[in-house]
């Protein structure tokens, strides 16, 4: 009889410790709610048949367990029976998956006003990079990265010129707004993830993956990396600011465009060649 | 051989009812064949996965990689009394090595017929038609070596030309090379009558048989097989 | 071996039964059962130490040898770990622990876990020792070929080994070994580590591939007389198409490992695209590592149900044994590892929903994971339809399948969660997929290696396991392990993410340490507890309760042999004939609550049997 009873505790405990549990998902701050009801659905359905499972075995201990002298019942098939469990389930799952596929088409079509955010990775860090005025990012190579081209942006391309770029982990993102995140790595695999936002992509190097989601709770957050990407990946961590339009606004007008850098870098390298002259004619 | 095999209380049936029956009989499913023979038939689906592996990871390779591919009848070409014909050498290798997958047919029937001399003499020239392939598989290599093609480089285009042409030729090559050992051994055995004796193997201590012949047979087929496929996307392509 | 039936012979038949057919009016024998179509097997047997214990060709020894070595390193995989759970409930503990070393552990552990030990045990170990008894067969068909794919195997298992002790140290670079990371420095192991775990696995390919050939063919073309493929036990039908899997599953990860050893020793870049390391560009440029993942899942989900398929035919015979009646559904059963199994080709990508694959495959691949839900859930429902009406005998080895049959619920459940293509977008690489993967393929394989060890040692040693000790063990693992996986889905919940050597201390994450310690206290609780099966095994193959012949009145033939344990060959002078399907438990009409498979009908004349 006990074990019964431990069976049974065990089922009623899982259930419990989902009722009660101080543990679950973390708030959510972006429109991804539609998949916080996907999981609750499954939940509900897949809940659902683990008990109703668990608790006819834990019956069937309870009523069927060895008696001497007792005969099992001989029924090798049911077809009715079978056929009924076969289309339930059937139906079960497919009521699961619709509303996963549903979803999903929402997650890969990106509305039209999104902004468009590069994030690149490397080894272990992050930076950003938000397009200008013209709302357009340039193109990138990863052989172009260097000290004056952090992002490796090609120079030939005007959409570049005016880019904003972060040289930093911390992102700033307007509340309310879709933002398109385009992830691009380096070296290794990465995953650029706010467990808040719930959406999350690989960094694949050599290409570029995407995906999107609108933030609507004005916060901080912590980024992490969700793909194992060598011995600093647990240290891989960065931070978004979600802001009002006029917040964001300042912050962003603070940032250098690819053209200031430039044209910084062309003033230094200017003042240290008139150092050097100036040098040489001492 | 091709007709069924008599087997005492079992009554064969034509066709897909046929199969079914087969298949829901005790004892065997495939009635008559040898145990080895249905192993390799399996290893081979086995080994059909690997190479589809290999051939599919080669398309995708080179279809993903931006620089261009080089042009296959212009890195393969073959200069003849001065002027270069393209795909001349891998012609004659991929004739060579058909025509030893017909002699080792034909072993396979002599030694069937228990022709002990012909049965050898064809096998020692499946053995040499597989060696000759090698050989001009290895002067094909060295000749694009010569040229600086490498598994890391390639001076006529996309890095994964050569990475892809040295593993799955060589991958292939390995195939040969050890289809050609089996096959000297296997000459060897048959001249020296260990079949007809049924003289029981060095390692495995199983009795010798002319099945063998014919399961050795069925990898030379295949490897002949697997190399159209290569031909076919390496240089035709 | 003798079986040389060329045209020119008539294949002989060893039974003088009457044949039916031929025109004549057939005798209406009751027990007529077709002549044997081959001849005896001709084998070889050992007369040395050597032959006999250590390079054998009897497949019952070498799937000893095989449940012993994948034991062994199983229990490497358990120390490990113990090492990293060590880690996470305690961040410091253990002085020596850096992030190199983790996530060398995490690597290791999880390669052994499911190649080296799981995949090993069930097909190398179950399959040798099971596959010829069962399906009467005196031994594997080429025994000198089984007897080297163990030898190969034990290479792989010493290269393995061997990678913990060059300059790097083994590699760390996750299970998955995705590149280009595995073969960059900044991943542990990065050198030797990962060439060797490519070699060893490529030999472990080379040595599986020899014994998949063996368990195949002898289910194939080597049955007795009277069993057809329907007559089969469910375990030989699991373990059958699990090898089919993995005769068609290993070449993905054989390719993928050799292309991996020449990207990292001739630097060729099938997997490398241009990389940018310490501000220098690599020499690498142009390759796709999404490719390696399609490989690799391409084996790796098939993988899965590599495990998982013995698991169903192992526990389905346990529990039809243990609660004296048939299996429910016998025919479906057989049709849902069939199915199960065809369908395990094509979810291979639902590991790679965020891997920045073409976003439209998620569709394809949410679809056909959830189809496999169907059948997977009919061999639930029939598990626990088989209990129904039962005469449940609660003893250690059922106890095993209640487990089993809790935690693989559980775990298919969350499953179908991330099989879900939306669902697992937010839960995919944190530690619900941990969860899930250790409950659905950790525990609950586990549990029926177990419950199999507890029904099968009897035969093996032909002494029972102590019963006390059994439900000690079983009670400490099944309670520790579920408190050890149920709550951690709640972790991937917060978005704990997978493979964090420590969490410092993220909002989110500072509520989860409790539950991390509380974890890792279960998890060396539950590790520890596997001693006691150590322990019970040692002592009751001393002293244990002689078992005598068929302990548990089960009807399958690998009971049956003239000798407990069998000896080499199986059957003495006589094959057995089968006269009817495993499960003829509690027959109407019969004597006794069992059937054996070569009981012909006329001894049971009086009994109503379905179906035989």
């Amino acid at each position: 009889m006990h074990v019964g009873f431990i069976f049974l505790a065990v089922i009623v405990g899982s259930v419990l410790f989902h009722i009660f549990t101080p543990w679950y998902w973390t708030d959510i701050a972006s429109n991804w709610g539609s998949m916080d009801d996907t999981i609750t659905l499954t939940f509900w359905v897949g809940g659902g048949v683990f008990v109703a499972v668990c608790l006819f075995m834990v019956y069937c201990v309870f009523r069927f367990s060895y008696k001497e002298g007792r005969k099992a019942e001989y029924k090798p098939e049911d077809k009715k029976l079978e056929k009924i469990l076969t289309w339930s389930t059937t139906l079960g799952v497919a009521a699961l998956l619709a509303p996963g596929l549903i979803v999903w088409n929402q997650y890969i079509n990106v509305p039209k006003n999104a902004i468009d955010v590069d994030v690149m990775a490397w080894q272990w860090g992050w930076q950003y990079r938000l397009p200008g005025e013209d709302g357009k990012l340039g193109s990138t190579k990863v052989e172009n990265i260097n000290d004056n081209n952090p992002f490796g942006i090609i120079l030939e391309d005007i959409n570049g010129k005016d880019d904003v770029l972060i040289q930093s982990d911390v992102l700033h993102l307007k509340n309310n707004r879709p933002v398109k995140i385009l992830l691009r790595s380096v070296d290794v695999l990465h995953n650029w993830y706010v467990p808040q936002f719930r959406a999350k992509m690989d960094a694949v190097p050599g290409t570029i993956t995407y995906y999107w989601f609108e933030p609507n709770k004005v916060g901080e957050y912590e980024v992490l990396c969700a793909e194992y990407c060598g011995v600093g990946h647990y240290g891989m961590r960065g931070r978004v600011f979600v802001k009002s339009e006029q917040d964001y606004k300042n912050w962003i007008e603070e940032q250098e465009t690819f053209s200031d850098l430039i044209a910084k870098q062309k003033e230094i390298e200017f003042s240290e060649k008139k150092l050097a002259k100036n040098n040489l004619n001492d | 051989m091709s007709s069924d095999p008599k087997i005492k209380g079992y009554e064969f049936k034509p066709g897909y009812s046929g199969m079914a029956a087969d298949t829901a009989s005790d004892q065997t499913m495939f009635k008559g064949v040898h145990w080895g023979k249905a192993m390799m038939w399996i290893f081979l689906l086995s080994d059909t996965f690997i190479f589809s592996c290999f051939l599919i990871s080669y398309m995708k390779g080179r279809g993903s990689t931006p620089v261009e591919w080089p042009n296959p009848s212009e890195v393969f070409a073959l200069n003849a009394f001065g002027v270069p014909v393209p795909l001349l050498l891998i012609a004659i290798m991929t004739f060579v090595l058909i025509t030893s997958s017909g002699t080792m047919a034909l072993a396979v029937k002599y030694g069937y017929e228990r022709n002990r001399k012909m049965c050898g003499w064809l096998i020692l020239a499946t053995a040499i038609g597989g060696l000759t392939f090698v050989g001009m598989q290895a002067f094909e290599w060295s000749k694009l070596i010569h040229e600086g093609v490498r598994p890391w480089e390639n001076p006529f285009g996309a890095k994964q030309f050569g990475s892809f042409f040295f593993m799955i030729t060589g991958f292939h090559g390995t195939h040969v090379s050890i289809g050609v050992i089996f096959l000297f051994i296997y000459a060897y055995k048959t001249f020296a009558g260990h079949y007809d004796k049924e003289k029981r193997g060095w390692f495995t201590s199983m009795k010798g048989n002319y099945v063998e012949i014919e399961i050795l047979g069925l990898y030379w087929h295949f490897v002949d097989l697997v190399w159209v496929f290569i031909f076919a996307f390496f240089y035709l392509w | 071996m003798s079986e040389d039936f060329n045209d020119s012979k008539t294949i002989q038949a060893q039974s003088s039964e009457t044949i039916s057919g031929g025109g004549a009016t057939p005798t209406p024998d009751i027990d007529y059962v077709r002549p044997a179509e081959l001849p005896d097997q001709d084998l070889y047997h050992g007369h040395s130490f050597i032959t006999k214990w250590v390079f054998c060709q009897d497949a019952k020894v070498i799937g000893v040898q095989y449940f012993l070595l994948a034991t062994f390193t199983g229990i490497i995989g358990l120390i490990l770990s113990w090492l990293m759970r060590l880690q996470l409930g305690f961040p410091g503990a253990a002085g020596f622990m850096t992030a190199e070393h983790y996530y060398q552990f995490v690597t290791m552990h999880g390669m052994i876990m499911v190649v080296y030990f799981l995949t090993a045990l069930f097909l190398g170990g179950f399959g040798n020792y099971l596959i010829p008894l069962m399906t009467g067969a005196r031994d594997m068909v080429f025994p000198y070929v089984n007897m080297v794919s163990f030898w190969m195997f034990f290479v792989a298992v010493g290269v393995l080994l061997a990678s913990f002790f060059v300059p790097g140290g083994p590699t760390g670079s996750g299970w998955t070994l995705y590149p280009p990371q595995a073969i960059l420095e900044g991943t542990p192991g990065s050198g030797m580590g990962i060439i060797l775990m490519c070699v060893s696995l490529i030999l472990f390919v080379a040595g599986f591939t020899m014994g998949g050939l063996n368990y195949l063919i002898t289910v194939l073309q080597a049955r007795t007389r009277g069993m057809t493929l329907m007559r089969m036990p469910l375990t030989v039908w699991g373990i059958f198409t699990a090898t089919v899997l993995a005769m068609l599953a290993f070449p993905a990860l054989l390719v993928s490992a050799l292309m991996m050893t020449l990207d990292k020793v001739l630097e060729t870049s099938f997997f490398m695209p241009t990389i940018l390391k310490a501000g220098e560009v690599l020499e690498y440029g142009g390759g796709t590592p999404i490719l390696f993942q399609h490989l690799f899942w391409f084996f790796g989900h098939p993988e899965v149900y590599i495990v998982a398929l013995p698991a169903f035919g192992i526990i389905s015979d346990l529990i039809s044994v243990h609660s004296r009646k048939n299996i429910f559904g016998y025919r479906m059963m057989v049709w849902a590892i069939v199915v199960i199994g065809a369908l395990s080709f094509f979810v291979w990508a639902h590991h790679m929903y965020v891997s920045g694959m073409h976003p439209w495959f998620g569709f394809f691949f949410a679809t056909t994971t959830l189809i496999i839900a169907v059948p997977t859930a009919m061999k639930v429902y029939n598990w626990v339809l088989t209990l129904w009406r039962g005469n449940i005998r609660l003893n250690t080895v059922m106890l095993w399948c209640l487990g089993f049959i809790v935690t693989f619920v559980n775990g298919g459940i969350t499953g179908i969660f991330l099989g879900n293509v939306t669902v697992d977008v937010p839960l995919s690489d944190t530690y619900f997929v941990v969860a899930h993967f250790h409950m659905v393929m950790g525990i609950a394989p586990l549990m029926v290696i177990m419950g199999a060890v507890y029904h099968w040692f009897p035969l093996v040693a032909g002494r029972m396991l102590s019963e006390k000790l059994g439900k000690w063990h079983f009670w400490i693992t099944f309670l520790g392990a579920y408190s050890i996986y149920f709550p951690m889905h709640y972790l991937g919940f917060i978005g704990v993410p997978r493979r964090y050597f420590e969490m410092y201390d993220s909002p989110y994450i500072t509520s989860a340490v409790g539950m991390n310690q509380f974890i890792s206290t279960a998890a060396f609780i539950v590790g520890a507890a596997q001693f006691i099966l150590i322990y019970n095994i040692i002592v009751s193959l001393k002293i244990g309760k002689p078992a005598g012949k068929n302990p548990w009145q089960a009807n399958s033939l690998e009971w049956l042999t003239p000798t407990v344990p069998p000896e080499h060959g199986n059957w003495g002078d006589k094959l057995p004939v089968v006269h009817r399907w495993p499960y003829d438990y509690s027959v109407p009409g019969a004597k006794e609550d069992f059937i054996p498979q070569t009981t012909p009908p006329s001894e049971v004349v009086e009994t109503k049997v379905e179906k035989t």
